[in-house]
């Protein structure tokens, strides 16, 4: 089993298969853990399977006053989430085919265009709470916006690239690389960046029933039946992906498969998913440790991620970092 | 420039970082008393990049003053500051008239300056990176921000003495080897500090009954 050799389009269409059903187990782990720190026997570890697949059983409905635009806004943004694993080092620490076909920049940019379409779908629904999602979505979109920039700045600054292969061969390549300042900022700024992408305590309130608090939960109060599932799903695979950069490119590049055998794939993969677990499990404790912030004071948060953001490429250019 | 820096480097430009953050959530800190126990862990970063310096370099003297800063700074200001705050019954800093988000955004911009303007120095030192001389600066700018920000004695107090950390952590940079009685005398200006604005605070609270600057001129004899 060891020695049967993938083509790297094989591995390529692994890595995004992985995304695509690896997502909602790291999702229900992530749920249940939660469950269970706050006391509650949770839901069943495979409950968004379930979720996903009732959803894709029931009907549509569309409001009158939707076009095209409501019915065609997840499938867009399903298709963005199913293209970013192809930039992004999941599986291998060698860059595959696609691989070099889009930077971090071009991820972030076809991570926005799904955000940015499923935010249009919900406008075009009508739905006072859904335009607010909506329009709140952008809105914070844009705030985190020039964070992701600088971290982007710092990786650029490290490699000399901003090809996330290239960092996480750097941050394997020595410990100096693990604990140069800028790399840790850089690495500290894109955390916060990924607790407000996945609309996470102490940004959103990401299992709640309560409108007024919602950001990104509000854009989808519209959608329904095989609509709904794609946007859960792309939900639970956009978390994963963004998880997946945060461990495969800075924190933890470790457990990638170094070779084309089938045996180093698989157990790349159960790295991946054990490490997002792990992820999701802090990310848990987090949600349990803090209280949501009330909206105003979210501009304060994202103003701290900025500041660690700056902060790694100043110390870069300062010479220590 | 583009050097990759040695571990040593990394660790102690970090814990100047450690530093320069801190200050920087002095500035976002709405309860008195979480400034003054982030005071109290920016002066037990100091002390520990002391320590750490003292190690690896096989400085002695270094270890002295961690010592004495880690009893006055972590554990004695610390203390005094906080049996102050316990005797005024005031929680909430004085808040100022840019929002926390701004004043952070400026704040920002003000150590960009600092750490531009280390940079066209070209100091190098044998003891700590550069970076390290560039945050010990952007520490002091933020301190200055910080005090001009808020509006009450206790923040001005501890922005006063967290600036002080800020020109130790440029004082090991700068020189390391620095005879220790000079080192000694920076620790008792700040205890002169301290007994400055504890009888500022106890006397202004005791007049007035609040810890606010914009009743200071409330104090004539």
């Amino acid at each position: 089993m060891g020695l049967i050799v993938l083509s790297p389009s094989g591995i390529q269409s692994l890595q995004v298969l992985t995304i695509l059903l690896g997502a909602p187990l790291v999702s229900g782990v992530t749920s249940h853990l939660e469950g269970r720190f706050q006391g509650r026997r949770g839901p069943r570890i495979l409950q968004p399977y379930y979720d996903i697949a009732k959803l894709f059983r029931k009907e549509t409905l569309v409001t009158d006053e939707s076009s095209w635009v409501f019915l065609t806004g997840p499938i867009v943004a399903f298709a963005c989430y199913l293209t970013v694993p192809m930039l992004i080092p999941v599986l291998t620490t060698f860059p595959l085919p696609l691989g070099y076909t889009g930077d971090i920049l071009g991820g972030g940019f076809i991570l926005a265009l799904a955000g940015f379409v499923v935010a249009l779908a919900g406008t075009e629904s009508g739905a006072p709470y859904a335009q607010l999602g909506g329009s709140r979505a952008m809105t914070f979109g844009a705030l985190i916006e020039p964070t992701i920039l600088f971290v982007i700045f710092a990786v650029a600054l490290i490699t000399r690239t901003d090809l996330p292969y290239a960092l996480a061969a750097t941050v394997r390549s020595s410990a100096s690389q693990m604990v140069r300042p800028s790399h840790i900022l850089a690495a500290a700024a894109f955390f916060l960046v990924v607790l407000v992408d996945t609309g996470r305590i102490p940004v959103e309130t990401h299992s709640g029933t309560l409108e007024f608090g919602m950001i990104d939960e509000a854009r989808t109060l519209e959608h329904s039946g095989p609509a709904l599932a794609l946007l859960k799903w792309g939900a639970t695979m956009k978390q994963l992906i963004l998880y997946t950069i945060l461990i495969n490119v800075f924190v933890a590049p470790w457990g990638l498969a170094a070779t084309k055998n089938l045996g180093a794939v698989g157990l790349a993969m159960v790295a991946l998913l054990a490490k997002a677990m792990l992820l999701g499990l802090l990310f848990a404790v987090i949600d349990n440790l803090f209280s949501k912030l009330r909206l105003f004071k979210i501009t304060e948060f994202i103003a701290s991620a900025f500041l660690l953001a700056v902060l790694g490429v100043l110390v870069f250019y300062a010479g220590g970092g | 420039m583009y050097h990759v820096p040695s571990t040593y480097q990394g660790v102690t430009a970090g814990m100047a970082v450690l530093v320069l953050l801190s200050e920087f959530a002095m500035l976002r800190a709405p309860l008195l008393r979480s400034q003054v126990r982030l005071y109290a862990f920016q002066s037990l970063v100091v002390s520990g990049l002391a320590a750490f310096v003292a190690a690896s370099k096989h400085i002695d003297e270094l270890y002295v003053l961690a010592g004495l800063s880690l009893m006055l700074k972590v554990i004695l200001v610390p203390g005094l500051v906080l049996r102050l705050l316990r005797d005024a019954d005031t929680d909430l800093a004085g808040s100022s008239v840019i929002g926390t988000a701004s004043a952070i955004l400026i704040a920002i911009g003000v150590s960009a300056f600092g750490f531009f303007a280390i940079g066209s120095l070209h100091v190098s030192s044998v003891s700590l990176p550069t970076s390290a001389l560039a945050i010990a600066c952007a520490v002091v700018l933020v301190a200055f921000v910080l005090i001009i920000l808020r509006t009450d004695v206790v923040s001005q107090a501890i922005g006063f003495f967290s600036l002080e950390n800020g020109v130790s952590v440029a004082s090991l940079v700068v020189a390391s080897g620095l005879p220790l009685i000079v080192d000694v005398a920076f620790l008792f200006d700040l205890l002169v500090a301290v007994v400055v604005f504890g009888v500022i605070m106890r006397v202004h609270h005791m007049r007035n009954e609040t810890l606010s600057t914009t009743e200071l001129d409330r104090l004539r004899g």
